[in-house]
C-alpha cells in the first residue's frame, strides 16, 4: 500500500475515476427497459433489469464524490497543483523507469502474454514452460540490470509471435510443417534460454539460479498438466506438440 | 431426541469418514498443503482453497469439503510459523502472532510457543464445530421467517460491514470496494427478465462473471505483483527445539483459549471479516484483561495463544452464516461458497431441507480437520518450516501458473482467463491504492441476492419500500445499516463526543450537588 500522503493524492484520481464509473454505469442502465416492453412483458419501474444498476452506479459516483472531496481537502489545493504539475512533468517518466515500476511491467507483460497472446495458440506445456522460464528467471536472478535486458528480449519475442499471428503465418506453414506454433514456441524458448546463458556465463552464483530456473520451469508443468489431463480429465486450453506425444504414451498409441 | 439423533449423525459421519483411506489420506494431504501455504509469506489460505477448487471439481461433495476445510485449516494456521520464525506473518491471520511469537523465538522457545500454537488451534476449531452445530439450527429458523426485504438488507449490511471493518485506509474505500463487487454481479442477464445487462455482445457474459475464476484473480495475482515487485526477502529462520507442549501449561491457559475461541467465533460469524481481525482483537482483549500488560510484545505466550486461537476459531465462526444465510464470514469462506456452488449445494436456511445432514457433516469435517492439524502439526512442523528457505522469485510464478489453470479448468473456458487477468490487475491497483479486496469479493457472491431479492420484494410490496419499517427485523437490519454509514462521518463523531461531554458534566454536577458544595479553602 502507498504511503499516507501519496494515498490522499491517488485518492483524488481514483474519486474522480469511480465518479465517472458511476456515471457511466446509470447512463448504461438507463438504456435497460424501465417501463417498456422487454420479451412480450410490459415492465414496471420496480422489477425492471435498470433498477440495481441504477442502485449501484449512484451509490459509486456518490461515494467517488466523498472520497475525491475529503482527499482534495486534505492534500489542499496548493499541494494538488504540485500534483498535477509533477504529472505534465519529466519527472512521471522517470518515475515510470524505476525499476519497482519496470519490474510490474514486466509481469504484467509475462501474464497478458501467457493468457491472450500464447495460451489459445501454443501447446499448453510450451507456453507454460516459457512463461515459467521466463519469469522464474528474470526474478531469481535477483538483479535489476539483467531483469532489463532479459524482459526486453522476451519483449521482442512476443511482439515477434504477435505479428506472425496476427499476419495468419501458422495457417499457411500448418500445409508443410504440422504444429508450426509450437516450433516457434520452442525457438523462443531455446532461443530466451540461450540469450539468458549468455548474459550469466561469467557468474558462477547466477550459473546456479540458472540451472534452479531451468529445472523449475521443465518439472512444475510436467507435474501439474498431467494431473489436470489424465487424473481430471481437464483439456488443456491448446493441445499440441506435446500433449499429442504425452498422449501417445499415456494411452501407449505407438 | 432430535439432540441425540444428530449426535448419532454427527459419529456416523465421523467414522464414515475416517474408515475411507482415501478420505483420511486427503484430508491430511490437504492439511499439510494448507500448513505449506499458510507459512510460506505471500500464499494465503484463501488461495490454497481457491486453487484446490478446480482439483475438487470431479470429487463427490464430501470429499471436496473434506479437501477444502482442511486446507483453510491448516492454512489459518500454518501463518504461524513464519511469523514465530521469521517474524513475518505466513499469512494475514497471523499477523498478531508475529508480536510474541518471534521474541519467543528469539529466546530459544520456537518450538515451545508452535506447540502450544498447534494446540490452542486445534481447540479453537473444535470449539468453533461447537458453535456451527449448535446455533445453525436457531439462524436457520429465524432465516426461513425472513422476506425478500430482510435477505436484500442482509447482503446490503454485509458488503457494509466488511467494507468498514477491513478497509486498511478510509471506510468509503471498502464501501467503494464493495459496490464494485455489487456491479460485477450485475453484468450478465438479470434473473428476473433474462435481460442481457452490461454484455457489450459477449455471449460468454450472459451467464454473467464466474465467481471463482475472478476470486482467483483477485486474491492470487495481486498477492504474485505485490511479493515480487517489492522484492520480498525471506529472514535467517530460527531453531526450533521440543514442539511438544507442556499439559500443564495448556491447562492453565485454558479459561484465554476459551475466551479468544468465542472472540474468534464472533467476529468470524460478522459477514466478511477475516481470520486477521479476530486474531488482532483476540491479541488485544488478552493484553487488556492481562494482570501483566507490559510483557506483550516481549515473548508472551499468552498473546501468540490468544491470536492463534481466535484466528482458527474464525474458521468455524466463518461457516455459521455461510451455511445458514448464503452470506460468507471471511474471504476464504467466499472461496467455499464458490466451491459449494460448483457442486450443487446452495447455502441458505433452505439448506437444512435440501441436505439435513450437511451442516452436521461441515461440523464432523472441522473436527476432524483440527485433529489432522494436531497431529501434522506435531510431526511435520521441523520438516514444514524448512518450506521457508525457498525464495518467492520460485514459488510465485508456479502460483501464478497453477492460478492460471485452476482458473480454466473450473469452467473450461479461455474466457474466464480473460477476466480473471484484467481482474487481477485492477484488484492489485486498488489494494496499492488501500482498497480492500474482501468486500469485492463478498459483493460479487451477495450480488445476484441483493438484486434479486430486493425487486422480489417490490413486486410483492408493489413498489412501496415500507415494509422496511414495518417488519421488524427489517427495520432492525435498516437501523444498523444506516447506523454503521452515519457512524463513519465526523459529524457523527463529534456529535457523539459532545453528548458524552455533556453526559459526563451532568453526572459531575449531580454528584457534586449530592456532596454538598465543595469546602472553600
Amino acid at each position: 500500500m502507498l504511503e499516507k500522503d501519496k494515498l490522499r493524492k491517488a485518492d483524488i484520481f481514483s474519486g474522480v475515476i469511480f465518479i465517472l464509473f458511476g456515471f457511466w454505469i446509470i447512463s448504461q442502465a438507463l438504456k435497460m427497459p424501465m417501463k417498456d416492453s422487454w420479451g412480450g412483458v410490459q415492465n414496471v419501474w420496480f422489477v425492471s433489469p435498470a433498477l440495481f444498476p441504477l442502485l449501484v452506479g449512484a451509490v459509486i459516483s456518490t461515494l467517488g464524490i466523498l472520497l475525491a472531496g475529503m482527499a482534495v481537502i486534505s492534500v489542499g489545493g496548493q499541494e494538488f497543483g504540485r500534483l498535477l504539475r509533477w504529472l505534465a512533468s519529466s519527472q512521471l517518466i522517470v518515475f515510470l523507469q524505476t525499476n519497482g515500476v519496470i519490474r510490474f511491467y514486466a509481469m504484467s507483460v509475462l501474464f497478458f502474454g501467457f493468457v491472450y497472446l500464447n495460451l489459445p495458440r501454443i501447446d499448453f506445456f510450451l507456453c507454460s514452460i516459457l512463461f515459467l522460464a521466463v519469469f522464474i528467471s528474470m526474478f531469481y536472478f535477483d538483479d535489476d540490470r539483467l531483469l532489463k535486458k532479459l524482459f526486453a528480449f522476451y519483449l521482442a519475442g512476443s511482439i515477434v509471435c504477435l505479428g506472425y499471428f496476427a499476419l495468419g503465418l501458422s495457417e499457411t506453414l500448418e500445409a508443410t510443417l504440422p504444429y508450426p506454433n509450437d516450433w516457434l514456441a520452442v525457438v523462443f524458448i531455446v532461443s530466451y534460454l540461450a540469450y539468458a546463458w549468455i548474459l550469466i556465463r561469467q557468474v558462477p552464483a547466477l550459473r546456479k539460479k540458472y540451472r534452479t530456473s531451468l529445472v523449475l520451469a521443465v518439472v512444475p508443468p510436467f507435474l501439474i498438466c498431467p494431473v489436470f489431463k489424465y487424473f481430471l480429465l481437464v483439456p488443456m486450453p491448446t493441445e499440441g506438440l506435446v500433449v499429442a506425444m504425452l498422449d501417445a504414451i499415456w494411452y501407449w498409441d505407438f | 431426541m432430535m439432540l441425540l439423533e444428530r449426535i448419532g449423525t454427527f459419529f456416523t459421519i465421523i467414522l464414515q469418514l475416517v474408515s475411507e483411506p482415501i478420505t483420511l489420506a486427503i484430508l491430511f494431504g490437504s492439511v499439510l498443503l494448507g500448513i505449506i501455504f499458510g507459512a510460506m509469506p505471500g500464499l494465503t489460505s484463501t488461495l490454497g482453497v481457491a486453487l484446490l477448487t478446480a482439483l475438487t471439481y470431479g470429487m463427490d461433495t464430501a470429499t471436496a469439503m473434506v479437501c477444502l476445510l482442511a486446507i483453510y485449516v491448516g492454512g489459518t494456521y500454518g501463518g504461524s510459523y513464519a511469523s514465530i520464525l521469521i517474524n513475518i506473518p505466513g499469512t494475514a491471520a497471523a499477523a498478531a502472532t508475529a508480536l510474541d511469537g518471534y521474541p519467543l523465538a528469539l529466546k530459544g522457545e520456537a518450538g515451545r510457543a508452535i506447540g502450544l500454537t498447534t494446540t490452542a488451534s486445534a481447540i479453537g476449531t473444535s470449539i468453533s464445530m461447537l458453535f456451527v452445530v449448535s446455533i445453525s439450527p436457531i439462524i436457520s429458523y429465524f432465516a426461513l421467517q425472513f422476506t425478500s426485504f430482510e435477505f436484500f438488507l442482509l447482503a446490503f449490511f454485509g458488503i457494509l460491514i466488511s467494507g468498514t471493518l477491513t478497509s486498511p485506509d478510509l471506510v468509503i474505500k471498502g464501501w467503494i470496494s464493495g459496490f464494485l463487487g455489487l456491479f460485477m454481479a450485475c453484468v450478465g442477464r438479470d434473473l428476473l427478465q433474462f435481460y442481457p445487462r452490461f454484455t457489450f455482445g459477449f455471449t460468454q457474459l450472459d451467464s454473467g462473471v464466474e465467481v471463482v475464476p475472478v476470486l482467483i484473480g483477485a486474491f492470487g495475482i495481486p498477492q504474485i505483483i505485490q511479493v515480487l515487485k517489492e522484492r520480498f526477502q525471506i529472514g535467517e529462520t530460527q531453531k526450533l527445539q521440543r514442539i511438544i507442549p507442556e499439559i500443564g501449561t495448556v491447562i492453565r491457559n485454558v479459561p484465554a483459549i476459551i475466551r479468544s475461541a468465542l472472540i474468534g467465533v464472533g467476529i468470524g460469524a460478522v459477514p466478511g471479516i477475516g481470520e486477521d481481525i479476530a486474531g488482532w482483537v483476540s491479541y488485544g482483549t488478552a493484553k487488556n484483561t492481562s494482570k501483566h500488560p507490559e510483557t506483550f510484545g516481549k515473548g508472551e505466550l499468552q498473546g501468540v495463544l490468544a491470536s492463534e486461537t481466535a484466528n482458527n476459531a474464525c474458521v468455524g465462526g466463518a461457516q455459521i452464516p455461510l451455511l445458514n444465510l448464503g452470506i460468507p464470514g471471511s474471504p476464504p469462506a467466499a472461496m467455499l461458497l464458490g466451491a459449494l456452488m460448483l457442486h450443487g449445494v446452495t447455502p441458505g436456511p433452505m439448506i437444512t431441507f435440501e441436505h439435513p445432514t450437511f451442516i452436521t457433516e461441515v461440523a464432523a469435517i472441522l473436527l476432524l480437520s483440527s485433529l489432522a492439524m494436531w497431529v501434522t502439526g506435531m510431526l511435520l512442523a521441523k520438516q514444514v518450516v524448512k518450506v521457508l528457505r525457498i525464495p518467492p522469485p520460485i514459488f510465485m510464478p508456479i502460483i501464478g501458473m497453477l492460478c492460471i489453470i485452476g482458473s480454466y479448468s473450473l469452467g473450461l473456458n479461455i474466457f474466464n482467463l480473460y477476466l480473471m487477468l484484467p481482474v487481477g490487475i485492477i484488484c492489485y491497483f486498488l489494494t496499492e491504492m488501500g482498497y480492500p479486496i474482501a468486500p469485492l469479493v463478498i459483493g460479487v457472491i451477495l450480488g445476484p441476492m441483493a438484486d434479486e431479492n430486493l425487486r422480489r420484494a417490490l413486486m410483492v410490496s408493489q413498489g412501496s419500500f415500507m415494509p422496511v419499517f414495518t417488519r421488524p427485523v427489517s427495520l432492525l437490519l435498516f437501523l444498523v445499516i444506516v447506523w454503521t454509514v452515519i457512524s463513519q462521518f465526523q459529524f457523527y463523531k463529534n456529535f457523539k463526543n459532545k453528548l458524552v461531554a455533556r453526559l459526563r458534566r451532568k453526572k459531575s454536577v449531580a454528584a457534586v450537588g449530592s456532596n454538598g458544595p465543595p469546602a472553600e479553602e
